[in-house]
């Protein structure tokens, strides 16, 4: 029986590479997945060894580790304690870390790009072990900088070269004196000054957030940290370098997780929609091969056997798949490599690392979902009766869509009304909108075979209108079969329902933001920084004191936390606020902010029953159990987008100077300023820190919106995979499809039907199919985009707009993918022998 | 197209009489013929002369069957005829035309302006009905229907109230009736029929040799068939009988008697 298997196997070669090439995609998808997790983690372990290195104890304030996140930095360690570590038995060497954002401009005058990476700045020490000089020498003054290696490749300089240096805010112009080498950067850029110069740079207090100190020879990590740990302050605390490490690892290892989970999804959305190629496949294998199979049972075969035999073409073509689909994984992983040198002008991993779990995961999810979808299909071949060898008429007759229809009508309506419900309550219901969507998207698998007369009429009309005879044999054919029409087409439907949902929030997300900005930003200009080193502080009120300038608002963030609420706090102050972004107060002044006083949201306040007067206890910044008394309560506002208004007298209160920059500054000109030598002498004041952009309200709502593509552009590459699947599906179907037909091509050629006319026939058929998978994919997208858009209409995504360009491209798109599809099934058929395909048997 | 001008084949033919007697004009013109026609398959010691040196011509307004045993070469003439096959030497000449020199373009636009079909297995598209599988060579050609030509054939044939049925809704003497409407509403040259009653019972394929012949005395009908049943090939007016390759024989106005009595004798003849 094996034997019998291997020659079908053999038989159907082409058929069998087409549907190996669908598990192949999206294995591959999961196998880069895996690779390109494993090679960052094996970068990120360098990383922090290189960075770690001869440091055995680290001495830092108190706070909490999930700083990022809220934005609430620890607490900072006087330099003063520096004597007193030094003292500790055991100490070799204690130095405190100074550590501030500098940016390096580059032969251009531009600053060296980091692709969000920040900039970092560190003090050098002859001494430090985590660097290597590697050419010239150490800064010694404030007008010389030492510049990692691969900063200042990407900033096309050389040592001995000068440019500009924003350190810590402060524009210098220096020289470079020397090239040092760290460990991957992943992408940051790092600037290395003399101890004086980091010393005033980036501890202006008098404090730093960490010291690092090593051990003598022979004292362990841990007894060190004990004997410094005991002449702390109860307010530092001494950890190892090792728990160091293991912390800084597992904060990145939850957003590299997040990141594989993400990129998975897609993965999956691709494997499901390459099941359906692969059910699709063995059903009309099993169909072509009903007398085949027959006989094999006639001559003495068991059900049994039959299975196994279908089943063990689904494992060769799984296993096959599967292999190949590592390997395309590890093109992909190379290929995201060399996009991230691209982006970030440096390598992210020095090796593609495939582990054997990824083999193990890759070959076993795309065997056990070739196996799975091919276990219906082998069923049904075990049914064919022995008789049916002896038949003449072999094919099974076709059963009725009525009842099949009706259920995927009923989930389709179900899902659609739970949907409609969940999304329009004033607090949507998320999980009963997800179990809605998947009943509505298995609905509409269900009945999509119902759809398929009409919609396949109405795509073909013009073909038909156009073309006559070819149209309609074509609509004849793709109506042939509607069950395998729209189990193709539904492929394509997968992905392009993702493609048009995605696109709904997208469009909804810009609309919206330019709605907010348009109804709650008053002022003519918007400061902005590139990076997340933020505004120097000293750009707002030079600002402020330019001659044709009404009012300058500042905006930082700072993490507040009141019982439940875990807030990204706006921080400003209350003078011209109001001409820059339109608060509207419910109760309670907005001049009410100054220092302990904060303002609230409406949604917040009305949770906790706070009113003007009540008085919370709060975390904010470093501080904790802070007394902060309510002065007003804010409509919530899309423009601030938060909790909380502070005032900044709180933030410089509770956040080290070295940690303080400013997210955005607004200017509002005074009535009747020239606006076009307001924006120039902004942008001169802006200039020297190299990173700060100036941008008027429009330009502002445009760079926003841009954004908001580049992310649908990753989401739309990332999709394309599932498309290609689904390609790849329409022309394996249409290859098997020609085969079943071979007799009917023969009679048609005979009867006068010339070359060009069969592959228009075959090429209409293609592009009737996804134009079909297309419009449902549309429809489906749309209902479930809108759905989305009206769910988050609280949040802020409050207008609904459909993308129009994106749904007719889509639609022009599949027509295209039709086009491609048919190329090579019809470049088959016309070559078909009209003679032997006119004999060949049923 | 390359028009022989100086053969005696296609010049034009009397007009067909629709008469209701059998019509037998006096000198019948010639409207397809062979010449020196060879196929030979595969090569070494492999190759199979199905095809040898055979040279006929087929006469205008007649019906002709083409017999012998299996593997005699009657289907591989039939083909080649039909610009289905192309022949390893010799010319096929379709009403004026030499079909050797054509292209797979030239091929099918004989086919399908010249030529009809009707094969032993029906061959009618399954997604059309009855009615779109005949006028479905006009269509393809993008000519315009002949409505009273199309009536009158489709009632000749009896099939009006089909008209509306896919063929998997048709017993196999209707579908073949369609065929044989299909292959008669195009006005072909010659209609090539395979075997048309191999698959049929004896009362259904009395009915389709009976409409053949109908079509060749009423309508003028030019057509060629291969068979080997004695029976059919008594509805023709003239038997070719074909063995290893070669005409070795010829009947004209025959019985079902006496061409089995000639086959009889060529058989053992050819086996001695």
């Amino acid at each position: 029986m094996f034997r019998f298997t291997l020659a079908s196997v053999r038989g159907h070669l082409v058929r069998f590479l087409l549907t190996a090439f669908s598990v192949m995609l999206g294995v591959s998808f999961v196998a880069g997945t895996f690779i390109l997790r494993d090679s960052i983690d094996t970068t990120l372990d360098g990383l922090f060894a290189s960075a770690s290195k001869g440091v055995d104890v680290v001495v830092r304030g108190s706070g909490e580790t999930s700083a990022i996140v809220t934005g609430a930095p620890r607490g900072t360690v006087p330099l003063a304690l520096q004597a007193t570590l030094a003292s500790v038995p055991g100490v070799a060497r204690v130095v405190p870390d100074f550590q501030g954002t500098a940016i390096l401009a580059g032969k251009d005058g531009i600053a060296v790009g980091t692709g969000g990476a920040p900039a970092l700045g560190f003090a050098f020490r002859t001494d430090d072990p985590s660097f290597t000089l590697v050419h010239g020498r150490g800064p010694t003054g404030p007008g010389e900088v030492a510049v990692e290696s691969v900063t200042l490749a990407k900033a096309d300089l050389h040592v001995g070269d000068s440019t500009t240096a924003v350190i810590a805010g402060q524009a210098h112009p220096v020289t470079i004196t020397g090239e040092v080498t760290f460990g991957a950067l992943f992408g940051a850029t790092a600037v290395l000054v003399d101890e004086a110069t980091a010393r005033t740079a980036f501890a202006p207090d008098g404090t730093v957030s960490t010291f690092s100190i090593t051990a003598e020879p022979g004292v362990t990590q841990q007894a060190l940290r004990q004997s410094v740990a005991a002449v702390l302050p109860a307010t530092d605390e001494a950890v190892t370098g090792a728990a160091m490490t293991a912390e800084n690892k597992s904060s990145v290892a939850a957003g590299l997780g997040y990141l594989t989970t993400f990129l998975l999804a897609f993965a999956g959305v691709a494997l499901f929609v390459g099941s359906f190629i692969i059910v699709n496949t063995f059903s009309m294998l099993v169909a072509q091969r009903t007398r085949e199979l027959a006989l094999v049972r006639a001559v003495g075969a068991s059900r049994g056997q039959v299975v196994r035999s279908v089943l063990t073409e689904a494992v060769v073509i799984g296993v096959v798949g599967s292999a190949l689909g590592l390997g395309l994984g590890l093109a992909i992983a190379a290929g995201a490599k060399s996009l991230v040198r691209v982006a970030l002008g440096t390598d992210i991993v020095a090796a593609l690392p495939v582990h054997p779990a990824t083999v193990l995961w890759s070959v076993a999810v795309g065997t056990i979902v070739t196996v799975g979808s091919a276990v219906l299909p082998a069923r049904r071949a075990s049914r064919i009766s022995p008789v049916a060898a002896m038949r003449d008429d072999a094919t099974p007759p076709a059963r009725s869509l009525r009842r099949r229809g009706v259920v995927g009508l009923a989930f389709l309506a179900v899902g659609a009304v739970l949907l409609t419900v969940s999304v329009t309550r004033d607090s949507p219901s998320w999980p009963g909108a997800a179990v809605a969507a998947v009943l509505a998207v298995v609905g509409m698998l269900v009945a999509a075979p119902l759809a398929a007369r009409p919609v396949v009429t109405a795509v073909t009309w013009p073909f038909v209108a156009l073309t006559g005879v070819i149209g309609r044999l074509a609509r004849q054919s793709a109506l042939r079969v509607p069950r395998r029409t729209a189990a193709t087409a539904s492929a394509l439907m997968i992905g392009l329902a993702l493609v048009t949902g995605v696109s709904v929030i997208a469009q909804s997300v810009k609309a919206s933001v330019a709605d907010v900005l348009a109804r709650e930003l008053t002022s003519d200009f918007v400061l902005r920084g590139a990076s997340s080193a933020g505004i120097p502080a000293s750009i707002g009120p030079a600002a402020a004191g330019l001659p044709q300038v009404q009012s300058v608002t500042r905006t930082s963030v700072v993490g507040v936390t009141v019982d439940d609420v875990a807030a990204s706090a706006v921080v400003t102050s209350a003078a011209g606020l109001a001409d820059n972004i339109v608060i509207t107060m419910r109760s309670g002044p907005l001049t009410a902010l100054a220092g302990d006083t904060v303002l609230v949201n409406q949604t917040t306040a009305t949770a906790h029953g706070w009113t003007v007067g009540s008085v919370v206890t709060a975390a904010v910044g470093t501080l904790t159990a802070h007394r902060l008394t309510i002065g007003g309560v804010f409509q919530d506002s899309q423009a601030l987008g938060t909790e909380f208004v502070v005032d900044r007298s709180l933030y410089d209160q509770a956040v080290p100077v070295s940690a303080r920059s400013d997210r955005g500054v607004y200017v509002r000109a005074a009535p009747g300023a020239d606006l076009g030598l307001l924006r120039s002498q902004l942008v001169t004041l802006a200039k020297p820190f190299l990173i700060v952009s100036v941008e008027d309200g429009q330009e502002y709502s445009d760079s926003t919106a841009a954004s908001v593509d580049t992310l649908l552009n990753l989401l739309y590459v990332l999709l394309l995979f599932s498309v290609i699947v689904a390609v790849l599906g329409i022309i394996n179907t249409l290859a098997l499809s020609i085969v079943e037909r071979t007799r009917e091509i023969g009679l048609l050629r005979a009867v006068g039907l010339r070359r060009r006319q069969l592959s228009g026939v075959i090429t209409v058929e293609a592009i009737a199919t996804a134009l079909f998978g297309a419009v449902l994919g549309c429809l489906l997208g749309l209902g479930l985009g809108i759905a989305m858009q009206r769910g988050l209409r609280s949040q802020g995504l409050d207008q609904l707009a459909i993308p129009w360009t994106t749904i007719v491209t889509v639609l022009v798109a599949s027509v295209v993918v039709g086009v491609l599809a048919a190329a090579l099934p019809s470049a088959r058929a016309v070559r078909l022998d009209i003679l032997r395909a006119i004999s060949t048997e049923a | 197209m390359a028009r022989l001008i100086d053969s005696p084949i296609g010049t034009p033919a009397p007009a067909p009489a629709l008469a209701t007697d059998r019509v037998t004009p006096p000198a019948p013109s010639v409207i397809a013929a062979a010449i020196g026609l060879s196929k030979i398959y595969g090569t070494g010691d492999a190759t199979v002369t199905a095809l040898d040196d055979v040279s006929v011509e087929f006469a205008r307004g007649r019906l002709t069957a083409i017999m012998g045993p299996s593997g005699s070469g009657k289907s591989t003439l039939m083909h080649c005829m039909a610009a289905l096959d192309s022949p390893t030497s010799g010319r096929v000449i379709i009403d004026g035309v030499d079909i050797s020199g054509l292209k797979d373009s030239g091929l099918t636009t004989l086919r399908r302006d010249r030529l009809g079909f009707v094969f032993q297995a029906y061959n009618l598209v399954p997604t059309l009905t009855a009615q779109e599988n005949i006028t479905l060579p006009i269509d393809i050609a993008g000519a315009t229907l002949d409505r009273p030509w199309f009536d009158t054939v489709v009632d000749t044939l009896g099939i009006r109230d089909r008209l509306s049925h896919r063929p998997s809704e048709l017993s196999g003497g209707q579908q073949q009736r369609v065929a044989c409407a299909r292959a008669l509403v195009s006005r072909p040259a010659i209609i090539f029929a395979d075997e048309p009653t191999g698959n049929l019972d004896s009362r259904a394929s009395a009915e389709i040799l009976g409409f053949l012949r109908r079509s060749v005395d009423e309508f003028g009908q030019t057509i060629v068939m291969v068979t080997h049943d004695p029976s059919a090939a008594a509805f023709a007016d003239r038997v070719l009988f074909l063995a290893d390759g070669r005409i070795v024989d010829e009947l004209d106005d025959p019985t079902a008697d006496r061409v089995l009595e000639r086959m009889r004798g060529f058989e053992l003849g050819g086996r001695s």
